[in-house]
């Protein structure tokens, strides 16, 4: 029986593209795609070029710009397994050098900031090229709290933005993302993000990221905290897991890239919103112990204590090394499935939204949001020690 | 060897002492007879059933040691072959997989389906042995399997009532429900009293009486859950008809029970 082939014969014979590079961009309003299209074609002006996207052709022809279809993804703020595996089928079927993979808020990218992108991956000396986007002080933060201070502890690397959704790939990278997604689009998984800068880290690839212009703050489409946070963590977790012989070796970290900064222009306002994120924190506190004992020891519990009790709300400071320690603790019990995953991501939410009241808090008494990010990342650094001691030998006494 | 043992308690009762009263010899004839009677009937139905026990022992220490044979190969073969090894390559993030090693598991599982296999075969031989001996039809294993499927029930209502109590709980407390706990609370006990009546029902205990007791007790926990969620929201409730109603274009008022998204964004 012949199987239906979802990449058309005709991309075959359109090879060769004079750059080798295949931009992919994802389903995205038509204006923003003409957008990311001008400036494609103003940062290669005349090259033939690749351009893979699940929507229609558009009418305003560029003859240099040959477009093929490209499946749809379920999800389209973020890049998962099947867009990787994707990504490499049609790479190598157009016999391109390197991938360009473009997410749903692209047209913001730059023509500059497309060509260095694409620059670097078509160089043959970096294998993965990302972003550093210039977000507010309060945009990103589960990035902030979460997947920088992780991957940058466990895995050396100083990418600011481990879960882009525009970045670029050599093919040798995207064959080996496409391996890796492979295992979870043949488990009917293909909608689970995949970790690029673990895999590249691990597979000594070269990693380089790039400042970007502000990214538009629009929140259409999004799945709301409660959905996203385990979604996202729960396959960093299982990655993490995955790559336990590699992130419990010590290795030096690269040199400091300075991240660009916007402007803050809603910091009174975050600073209003800091009561419901404790106050859910409170009930969770009074509610979830049951379950936080399970995960978290004595002392992390003692600290959550404290906290739950401070009545002014100003005051609210959750530290950064109690903050690593729940994450690695989470981590741990994720790992030796203490409950069940999806109740125990669950129980990290509040604790999330505690880490987010606290940071509101510190940037709002003057300190530089990006410094206190670093901070926090360089408690998990400190913490790690904990963490792979007690994932060597989770049942010795934990304090 | 039934034979034998009869006569060697024929030669026991025969040596018992006279009766201390020459008056009631009748009497006490009858008496010693009825006992002896009632001594050699549960005597018989001991020697009866005993080869019946000595299989089921037999049969669950065979199986026991064959369960330990066949486990300790499977692991020294799969580690041979590195089956754990083989799988973590094709591994994907499963939220049911297991905690211990795959070859552990494998061995494990085999080890106690065999002794399942050999009790399940000694109790047949001790049943038949048992029906046999009474002279009845054989009813001890049909409620042995009936205990043994109410134990199973019992269990898995345990965990599912755990299960949906902890997810209840968290998503309540997540949606910030201030009565997280007590939602939590009710559903735990709604399917600890749904997994009871079923037990009791599935052990032909109390009939009818269960029924009824678990109509009212269900009953009673969904009204009192009902009550307690529609007394808790009634501020909640009223502040939001109040705000659609009377002021339609100024922002919520109960916006403190959901975080507003305008300037913090997590993603």
């Amino acid at each position: 029986m012949a199987t239906a082939n979802p990449i058309p014969e005709a991309t075959t014979s359109s090879a060769k593209a004079g750059s080798g590079l295949l931009v992919l961009i994802s389903a995205m309003p038509a204006e923003q795609r003409e957008s990311v299209l001008a400036n494609l074609a103003a940062a290669y002006p005349q090259q033939e070029m690749l351009v893979a996207s699940p929507d229609p052709q558009p009418e305003e022809m560029r003859p240099w710009l040959r477009f093929i279809p490209a499946p749809a993804s379920k999800v389209n703020w973020t890049l998962t397994a099947a867009d990787f595996v994707s990504a490499f089928q049609l790479a190598e079927k157009n016999q391109a050098r390197a991938i360009l993979m473009l997410g749903p808020e692209s047209g913001a990218l730059s023509v500059g900031e497309l060509r260095s992108l694409a620059r670097a991956v078509l160089s043959d000396q970096i294998d993965l090229a990302l972003p550093c986007y210039a977000l507010p002080p309060y945009a990103g933060l589960f990035n902030s709290a979460l997947l920088y201070p992780l991957t940058r502890a466990l895995f050396a690397s100083r990418v600011r933005f481990p879960l882009a959704p525009d970045l670029g790939m050599s093919l040798r990278m995207a064959q080996s993302m496409a391996i890796v997604a492979q295992k979870f689009t043949a488990a009917n998984q293909g909608e689970t993000p995949v970790w690029p800068v673990n895999e590249a880290t691990v597979a000594g690839f070269a990693i380089e990221q790039f400042p970007v212009s502000p990214q538009p703050q629009s929140h259409s489409n999004r799945p709301d905290l409660n959905t996203i946070l385990p979604f996202v963590t729960g396959p960093l977790f299982s990655d993490i897991e995955v790559k336990a012989a590699y992130w419990q070796r010590f290795r030096p970290l690269p040199p400091p890239f300075h991240a660009p900064t916007s402007p803050d222009l809603h910091g009174a306002d975050a600073a209003m919103e800091i009561a419901p994120m404790l106050q859910a924190f409170r009930l969770a506190h009074t509610n979830l112990q049951e379950i936080w004992s399970l995960v978290l020891p004595p002392n992390s519990l003692l600290g959550l204590k404290r906290l739950s009790t401070v009545t002014d709300a100003a005051t609210f400071r959750i530290s950064d090394n109690l903050w690593a320690r729940i994450v690695y603790d989470f981590l741990l019990a994720y790992r030796l499935r203490t409950l069940n995953r999806g109740h125990l991501l669950g129980a990290l939410i509040p604790l999330y939204l505690a880490w987010v009241a606290s940071h509101i808090n510190i940037t709002a008494s003057g300190i530089d949001p990006e410094r206190h990010i670093e901070e926090q990342a360089a408690a998990f650094e400190a913490e790690k020690p904990y963490m792979v001691s007690r994932w060597r030998w989770p049942d010795r006494f934990n304090p | 060897m039934q034979i034998v043992s009869l006569t060697m308690l024929q030669s026991v009762v025969d040596l018992n002492t006279p009766p201390p009263y020459a008056d009631n010899t009748t009497l006490w004839h009858h008496i010693t007879g009825s006992l002896h009677q009632s001594l050699l009937n549960v005597l018989s139905l001991l020697l009866a059933i005993l080869p019946g026990l000595l299989a089921l022992v037999v049969a669950l220490a065979i199986f026991t040691l064959i369960g330990m044979a066949f486990s300790a190969l499977l692991r020294w073969g799969l580690t041979a072959v590195k089956f754990d090894e083989r799988l973590a390559r094709g591994r994907t993030s499963l939220d049911w997989a297991p905690t211990t090693s795959p070859t552990e598991l494998t061995a494990r599982v085999s080890f106690w389906a065999c002794v399942l296999l050999g009790l399940l075969i000694g109790v047949s031989a001790f049943d038949a042995s048992y029906a046999t001996a009474t002279m009845q039809t054989g009813a001890l294993l049909p409620y042995l399997t009936r205990i043994v499927g109410g134990a199973l029930l019992l269990i898995a209502g345990t965990l599912v009532a755990r299960f949906l109590a902890r997810s209840v709980l968290i998503g309540a407390v997540n949606a910030q429900l201030e009565y997280a706990r007590f939602l939590s609370l009710g559903v735990k006990w709604l399917v600890l009293v749904l997994t009871a009546a079923t037990v009791l029902d599935h052990l032909q205990i109390g009939g009818v009486v269960v029924e009824l007791a678990f109509g009212i007790l269900f009953g009673g926990i969904v009204l009192t859950l009902a009550l307690a969620v529609g007394l808790g929201s009634r501020d909640l409730v009223s502040r939001s008809l109040e705000s659609h109603t009377e002021h339609p274009g100024e922002p919520n008022p109960i916006h403190h029970t959901s975080i507003p998204e305008e300037s913090i964004r997590h993603f």
